[in-house]
């Protein structure tokens, strides 16, 4: 590591990279473990075989291999962000190689599963490691480098065909990370570790890109062409259930990660763009999916009435909505940490309360079973469809809706942010008191945010309800709030593409880690106090305006340029 | 319904003892670095299953059933675990942030709290589930007419009440606390006059610790029942006596704790709802507190910081 800045060594010549991009390679491709395991040979198994044919490479040796030989490549170039490439894929190398690795020695029994015994050899983890960190090593300081833009312009129909292509990416690497290692649990011991594993070979692959400036480039692209880029967007949503994860358990999967997103993009109204901090934000879900409970004709619910969805729907929302005003009116005289108490104490309220049952609409700890599924248009959501000549998978339904609900929530936050309430609501989170002094009626702003949040909450809870068909008050404890809010903050408040990021790590990663689902919430309260030292701004920062939680006066280790560009 | 009375109102005293105890670590710390500490709550629990511990590993056989060593020395145990855990806690978790905006803290306070709860129960043998609590101290309860109150209750409002007094004349009266006032008045004025704010801030986390790690033993002796739980909720109660008393203020947090913890045991027979609701109605007053009377009882009103 020196203390030189690599934005001013031109030389071609990287020893220490070359290096780490030579290790990554042989690290592809010697083996890893020196035996097979109970469960079957991990790398058969989990499709990585190197056991009996070393070359021919598969799962995250591919990756490994394509990492080292991208690096080995990259180092001779003069490609601009140079340093950023690299250390990206030196990040990917380091991860893929720690998550087999720590698998190897903690499934293997220790050291002697990943070292020389009986005669056999494994030290591909030791050499993978080693080329990771040289390559991050080297590039340590690579942050000091400008990050490349991209100028040239592009006719119409070729922006286009850009924005197709890398949409169509996108939803690819989204069905990849889905299905990536299985089913999980008791179906594939070793889902975890390859789900992981791929997580950091896109994580390293999306960083390299960013680091040329294709993704900038990409954004800068989609957001001139906008409307198209939306559109292709939703078709490539749409579009999920014909690609590897079109099934009935990955669309419910996807169909669960949608309610949470459309919800954490509310949340993202009040804390993101307005500042107010809330706490007990799963509440507003939880009223708008006992609402719909009530209102859907279940045996349980205290009603027993049965009202079309759409009608149910709006209902919840506007009921949500309601509470949200009386939750926000506190704001009026209450800020900062005190109004996040206040918050949570709602939050509490709301829970006690649907704990107990009260006036019989929560069912209490028996919640409210069997809600039965929607019923719009004469279709029933649990069924699979065909369109045409395709069979889709059941619980489809559900999912279309939900994108529906999603990309809803999008449009309206989208719109808002860049209204002239959104104006005000972010210039109430930066300095509420200036705010007023510009004319801003900040009650009413933020008893508005408080009301857009909850509406949209509402919303996502009716579909909730309808999904699961069991509405329990377990389902909104002050942890689904907390948990809320961490997406928010690990996406990147104040944006939309981070609450969905956000809601979709948070949520697919439990789903995905069943085997550790014990560590999930001591991890989980770990990655809260890492986020807020090391990157606060969260993965997806808002460009163009200072989120609340970086301060100008305080150096951040990562990549803060572009957070301010 | 006289004596039930009686009876709640004494719970109510011996309760809101218990959560003066940890009122006052919250309330040490927001008056000098602004900051809810969610997780001193934890440090609450953690205390407990600290003299829970000393009780189970620590202590020789012939020990237990002598309370006058065994009950110090649980207490000790838990003081120390407790004391370790805020002071790791500040300096890992909370002091890179002591510039950042007020949000990054509370929200790592939150990470810290999930994080400790989960780590005793998945570290600490058997705690997935309520642990059973030693009753180390005299078992004879004491009755006063109607009442009938266990000694471990009058233990723990006797130590309440002397902890909070010597806390307030450390405060008042040493170098130390006058520094703590200086602090809390004025960081940037404190430190110019050659006080060392890490110190104090260390000291503070120390001392609210303390109270909270008595507090958590004596609340085993007292419910005979812990779990990992116990400090999310009791932290809440805690917050809002501090609150109500006025934050910044010990004599503020001592009244208030007892204030709610009469609240919450005289709501269980007099208010709609019962036991089932004695929470709601906790929550409901921190909220008109911090709505109408945010400076509280003896507090100043709140220094919003931009």
């Amino acid at each position: 590591m020196s203390e030189v800045s690599t934005a001013g060594r031109t030389g071609l010549f990287r020893p220490l990279s070359t290096a780490g991009a030579v290790a990554t390679v042989l690290g592809a491709l010697l083996p890893w473990a020196t035996f097979v395991f109970n469960e079957g040979p991990y790398p058969a198994k989990a499709t990585l075989q190197f056991f009996d044919a070393p070359f021919a490479l598969s799962g995250f040796r591919l990756h490994l291999m394509l990492f080292g030989l991208a690096a080995l490549v990259v180092g001779f170039t003069r490609l601009p962000g140079r340093g950023r490439v690299l250390r990206a894929l030196g990040w990917g190398v380091l991860a893929v190689s720690a998550v087999n690795t720590v698998f190897l020695i903690s499934n293997g029994g220790g050291f002697g599963a990943v070292s020389a015994s009986d005669g056999a050899f494994a030290f591909g983890c030791y050499v993978g490691l080693a080329g990771g960190a040289l390559l991050v090593a080297d590039n340590w300081h690579a942050s000091a480098e400008p990050l490349p833009r991209w100028k040239f312009s592009l006719p119409l129909w070729a922006a286009w065909l850009v924005l197709l292509v890398s949409f169509g990416a996108v939803l690819l690497l989204v069905a990849a990370t889905l299905t990536a290692g299985g089913l999980g649990g008791a179906a594939d011991p070793y889902a975890g570790p390859v789900f992981l594993s791929f997580l950091g070979a896109a994580g390293g692959l999306l960083g390299g890109l960013h680091g040329t400036g294709l993704l900038s480039w990409i954004g800068e692209l989609s957001e001139k062409h906008r409307l198209f880029s939306v559109l292709v967007l939703l078709l490539c949503a749409l579009g999920l259930p014909l690609t590897s994860a079109g099934n009935e358990y990955w669309m419910t999967v996807a169909a669960n990660i949608g309610v949470y997103a459309a919800t954490a993009i509310g949340l993202n109204i009040v804390v993101g763009l307005a500042g107010l901090l809330d706490l007990g934000y799963v509440a507003f879900m939880g009223i708008g999916a006992f609402v719909a409970a009530n209102l859907s004709g279940a045996a349980a619910s205290a009603l027993g009435i049965h009202v079309p969805f759409l009608l149910a729907a709006v209902i919840a929302a506007v009921i949500a909505g309601i509470f949200g005003v009386i939750v926000g009116s506190p704001t009026l005289r209450v800020r900062g940490d005190y109004l996040a108490i206040v918050t949570l104490a709602f939050g509490e309220i709301f829970r006690r309360a649907a704990q107990n049952n009260i006036g019989g609409l929560t069912g209490g700890a028996n919640a409210i079973p069997n809600i039965p599924q929607v019923e719009l248009f004469g279709l029933e959501f649990n069924n699979p469809v065909t369109i045409g000549g395709l069979q889709l998978p059941g619980g489809v339904l559900y999912y279309f809706l939900i994108v529906l609900l999603v990309a809803l929530t999008m449009v309206a936050f989208g719109n808002l942010k860049n209204s002239r309430i959104g104006r005000a609501w972010i210039a109430i989170r930066e300095d509420e008191d200036v705010a007023r002094a510009m004319g801003i009626r900040t009650g009413k702003a933020k008893i508005l945010a408080f009301l857009t949040g909850a509406t949209l909450a509402g919303l996502a809870g009716a579909v909730f309800a309808h999904k699961t068909a069991t509405v329990s008050y377990e389902s909104f404890q002050f942890l689904e709030s907390v948990t809320l809010l961490a997406a928010v903050i690990l996406g990147g408040m104040g944006t939309i593409p981070g609450a969905v990021l956000g809601a979709a790590l948070l949520f697919v990663l439990p789903e995905k880690l069943r085997e550790f689902s014990d560590y999930r919430l001591l991890l989980f309260g770990l990655a809260l106090v890492l986020i807020m030292r090391f990157r606060p701004q969260g993965l997806v920062p808002d460009r163009h305006r200072r989120a609340e939680l970086v301060a100008e006066d305080v150096e951040l280790p990562a990549a803060p340029k572009e957070a301010t560009a | 319904m006289f004596a039930t009375l009686m009876q709640q109102i004494a719970n109510g005293i011996v309760f809101g003892a218990l959560i003066a105890l940890v009122a006052l670590g919250y309330t040490m710390v927001y008056g000098i670095v602004q900051l809810i500490n969610f997780a001193h709550g934890e440090v609450f629990m953690v205390g407990a299953f600290g003299g829970l511990a000393t009780y189970t590993w620590v202590l020789p056989a012939d020990v237990k059933q002598i309370w006058y060593v065994a009950l110090p020395l649980m207490v000790l145990g838990g003081v120390v675990v407790s004391v370790l855990i805020s002071l790791a806690m500040e300096r890992i978790a909370y002091r890179p942030l002591r510039n950042a905006p007020r949000l990054a803290p509370l929200i790592t306070a939150l990470g810290v709290s999930v994080f400790l709860q989960e780590a005793v129960r998945l570290f600490y043998p058997n705690a997935t589930s309520a642990q059973p609590f030693p009753a180390t101290f005299i078992t004879t309860p004491l009755v006063i007419g109607p009442v009938t109150v266990p000694a471990s209750g009058i233990l723990l409002v006797a130590v309440s009440i002397v902890l909070a007094i010597l806390l307030q004349a450390y405060v008042n009266r040493s170098r130390m606390g006058r520094a703590m006032r200086a602090t809390a008045q004025d960081p940037d004025t404190a430190r110019l006059m050659g006080i060392n704010p890490d110190r104090v801030i260390v000291v503070t986390f120390a001392i609210g610790a303390v109270l909270a790690g008595v507090g958590g033993v004596l609340y085993g002796v007292y419910i005979n029942n812990i779990d990992n739980q116990i400090g999310f909720q009791n932290g809440v109660f805690a917050f809002t006596a501090a609150v109500l008393g006025g934050i910044g203020s010990i004599r503020g947090a001592v009244i208030g704790s007892f204030v709610i913890g009469l609240v919450k045991n005289l709501a269980d027979v007099l208010l709609p709802g019962g036991t089932a609701y004695d929470y709601v109605w906790i929550f409901v007053l921190l909220i008109v507190v911090l709505v109408f009377a945010p400076q509280g009882l003896f507090g100043e009103a709140e220094r919003v910081r931009a």
